[in-house]
């Protein structure tokens, strides 16, 4: 003891100690028998090694012979156990002294306490493994479990737990504790969770660390259940502390438990403040993904509803990506890898032209825009898409992004709407028509009827033996006067388009050409008519009867139309022109290129009942030409110089109607 | 030849009841006229009729349903339909009963060949 050097030795703050040769240890500084609170009678020799951690004893040991047998230098890491029962890490390191001889004499031993290090370390590399965990989206509880439990590791005696809030911060939604049971949680998740729940409660009302450090004392709670839950689970006091998003907003409590009382250390509020912004990484991760899955299956549930696919594709690296709703409209296996030439292969062979150009303008110039494409399935079905295109330029990268719309069944009803409205077209043409001519035919006919009746009795009256000389001129009376009516009832008819009947109103010609176009687009376009349109700007609007007009017009253009359709080696072209003639006039002149007509036609293409056609009536030109005539107008035909022919009317401004009698301006009967 | 047969001509145009009974009376039959199905029936020669010429289309009763009528009152007579309209491609608003129809204007051979074939029928 009065020996300085051991003085030295005994006052090194570390634990020393030397051994023989053979490893027989023969002395223990102070601060060794300090340590330990072993004698060094209990020490010596290999005594030393009951203060070794049984877990560690067989390295400890191990390491130790090997030192000694070989003479190599001795290092080890093991937990020591301190007088007061508690263990700690140490590093032990061990050299040889050796002798002149170069014999080993003697071995001296240094440990130092490496506890905190080791501590920081194994708290260090959890959290890093936590992190980990949850950058990779572990489940949240999986993560949540493993934090509670690094932490009742780090902390000797503690028992930490998580309480998951739901959204509102009132309703605890989960509860992890992995070194409590589970009945120390006895929250209900249909109440709400308020201060007089326990100190987690008031912890999340105040968004601030509440230390019960006396359960049994603490007189917050004295009225409630929550002290006598926990004293009987053998927990003393609980630190609560809130766990915050980075915004603020309440996600959980993370609280630590522990069997004894008092307040949390230094060492225990680092923890708490570290674990909880561990946790509330966790929290917000999880719930962000959550919100990102949910946003994902409305949209690929949007993109179902809406017939919506969309897509990238990134120039630089060539990758492209398609959302399930467009592999779908594609009928593509997502599975097998996406490729331009797999996309390419789907485009209808009339339109892949068109797909390639886009391709190559997105290489090229990579601006927005819309074009319209169709498919050719395999089952050989159209469909009909929108697209809608973008570039993003990111770093000097494009990617260019688009949605595709399947339109199919849009297009489809469209084209069935406009069939529909032509064939309407036609039918109420037809159908006028149709009733105009029954209504002649009843009309003529009863004097016919009558003419026919009388003149065959006059016959068999004169044939007679002797002949009925009064009787046949009676009968022959009466067909002259039947005779004078069928005459009658034709002008009747003619004057059904004169003036009585006339709506007169300013008519726009090119507009209410144009509205007839528009009715039979589709039937043009069937009969692949190409429609060239010569209007005049100056055109004055002109009195008349805008529907009667617009039937001549539709009359005048069904026939161009239907007089090329045996055109087939030029195209099939209808020139219209609107005019405003020298003396006052419009004129509308429609000139087809088909089979046309001579000038012997001319006239008589105007009369009743002629026809070209097998189904036709042969009234169209007819109540054609009088309806212009009524409007105090001509409706003409020409042959071309060319092929075809061209029908035009014009009809003055301001049309003086013809005087015209009330009593003989009745409609027609028509069948009841 | 025909002299006891009376014939009923029903049709609302007055120059068919004014030109057809002559034409019959010339074939050599008895005939009544009238101007509307409901006038034939309120007549004395409902029961004496042993041919009706019939005009389908007319303002109140119309052809057809005076056959109807007449078959519910169990009056058994053959019938020839007339008609002005035309339209032969539309089907008969109403089941003939296999009686004729002549199209008007007709010829007075035609009328002559309708009339033996439906007093055949009888």
């Amino acid at each position: 003891m009065n020996n300085p050097l051991q003085r030295v030795v005994d006052a090194l703050p570390a634990l020393v100690w030397t051994a023989t040769a053979q490893g027989d240890t023969d002395f223990l500084n102070q601060r060794w028998r300090d340590y330990t609170g072993l004698t060094v009678a209990q020490s010596l020799g290999r005594g030393w090694q009951v203060a070794v951690h049984a877990d560690d004893l067989t390295s400890v040991t191990i390491a130790w012979e090997h030192a000694i047998s070989t003479g190599e230098p001795y290092e080890v890491e093991h937990r020591l156990r301190g007088a007061d029962g508690v263990y700690r890490w140490f590093n032990a390191r061990g050299v040889p002294l050796r002798g002149p001889d170069g014999e080993i004499a003697q071995w001296s031993v240094l440990q130092v306490d490496i506890d905190e290090q080791k501590r920081t370390h194994a708290l260090h590399s959890g959290e890093k493994r936590l992190l980990k965990m949850v950058a990779r989206g572990r489940p949240l509880a999986t993560v949540l479990t493993e934090l509670c439990k690094l932490l009742d590791a780090t902390a000797e005696g503690c028992f930490a737990s998580v309480l998951l809030l739901d959204r509102s911060g009132k309703r605890v939604q989960q509860v992890i504790g992995p070194g409590l049971p589970a009945s120390c949680f006895n929250f209900r998740d249909d109440e709400p969770f308020t201060c007089a729940a326990g100190p987690f409660g008031l912890s999340a009302q105040q968004r601030k660390q509440v230390v019960v450090a006396d359960i049994e004392h603490d007189l917050r709670w004295a009225d409630g259940s929550w002290p006598a839950h926990a004293l009987a689970h053998g927990l003393k006091s609980c630190w609560s502390s809130p766990i915050l998003s980075l915004p603020g907003e309440l996600l959980g409590i993370f609280a630590i438990y522990r069997r004894d009382t008092g307040t949390p250390s230094a060492v225990h509020q680092g923890l708490t403040q570290q674990f909880s912004f561990i946790a509330s990484i966790a929290i917000e991760r999880a719930q962000s993904e959550d919100a990102l899955k949910r946003s994902e299956a409305f949209l690929a549930r949007a993109q179902h509803i809406s017939a919506t696919g969309s897509f990238s594709w990134h120039l630089g690296s060539g990758e492209i990506t398609l959302s399930q709703q467009y592999c779908r409209i594609f009928e593509l296996d997502p599975a097998e890898p996406i490729t331009l030439e797999r996309i390419l292969a789907r485009v209808h062979p009339d339109d892949r032209a068109l797909m390639r150009d886009m391709i190559e303008r997105v290489r090229t110039d990579g601006g927005d825009f819309d074009f319209d494409c169709r498919l050719l399935m395999p089952d050989q079905t159209v469909k009909y898409l929108q697209f809608a295109n973008g570039a993003i330029r990111q770093n000097d990268q494009i990617e260019y992004i688009g949605a595709v719309r399947d339109v199919t069944s849009q297009r489809l009803s469209d084209e069935a709407l406009n069939t529909v409205r032509s064939e309407l077209a036609h039918v109420s043409r037809v159908a006028s028509l149709g009733t105009l001519t029954a209504s002649i035919a009843h009309e003529v006919n009863q004097p016919l009827s009558g003419i026919i009746t009388n003149a065959s009795t006059c016959l068999r009256m004169l044939g007679a033996v002797p002949p009925n000389i009064n009787g046949a001129l009676e009968t022959a009376r009466r067909t002259i006067r039947d005779g004078n009516r069928a005459a009658e009832v034709i002008s009747r008819l003619r004057t059904l388009f004169s003036k009585n009947l006339i709506s007169a109103e300013a008519v726009d010609l090119n507009e209410a050409t144009r509205e007839v176009l528009a009715l039979i687009r589709i039937e043009l376009q069937k009969n692949r008519v190409v429609v060239h349109l010569d209007m005049a700007d100056d055109l004055p609007p002109v009195t008349c009867d805008r529907v009667q007009l617009q039937q001549v017009i539709l009359n005048l253009l069904l026939n161009a139309s239907e007089a090329m359709i045996e055109v087939h080696d030029r195209p099939r072209v209808m020139l219209i022109t609107t005019a405003h003639d020298a003396d006052d006039c419009v004129r509308l002149a429609v000139r087809d290129e088909g089979t046309g007509i001579t000038a012997q036609d001319v006239e008589r293409l105007f009369g009743a009942f002629y026809t070209t056609k097998a189904d036709g009536m042969g009234m169209g030109l007819s109540i054609s030409r009088s309806i212009i005539e009524s409007h105090n107008g001509q409706l003409l035909a020409e042959p071309n110089d060319g092929p075809g022919a061209t029908f035009w009317f014009a009809i003055p401004r301001q049309p003086c109607f013809d005087p015209v009698d009330d009593r003989s301006a009745s409609l027609p009967r028509t069948e009841p | 030849m025909n002299a006891r047969v009376l014939i009923a001509v029903i049709d609302d145009d007055e120059s068919v009841r004014e030109s057809l009974p002559d034409l019959l009376r010339e074939f050599g039959y008895e005939v009544a006229a009238f101007a509307s199905a409901e006038a034939f029936l309120a007549s004395d020669s409902l029961a004496l009729t042993q041919c009706l010429i019939l005009d389908r289309v007319m303002p109140g009763m119309s052809g057809p349903q005076l056959q109807e009528e007449l078959i519910r009152r169990h009056y058994e007579v053959p019938i020839v339909f007339i008609t002005a309209y035309a339209d032969r491609r539309r089907p008969h608003p109403l089941p003939l009963r296999g009686a004729q129809c002549l199209i008007k204007p007709f010829s007075d051979g035609d009328l002559s060949l309708a009339i033996d074939a439906a007093l055949k029928d009888r």
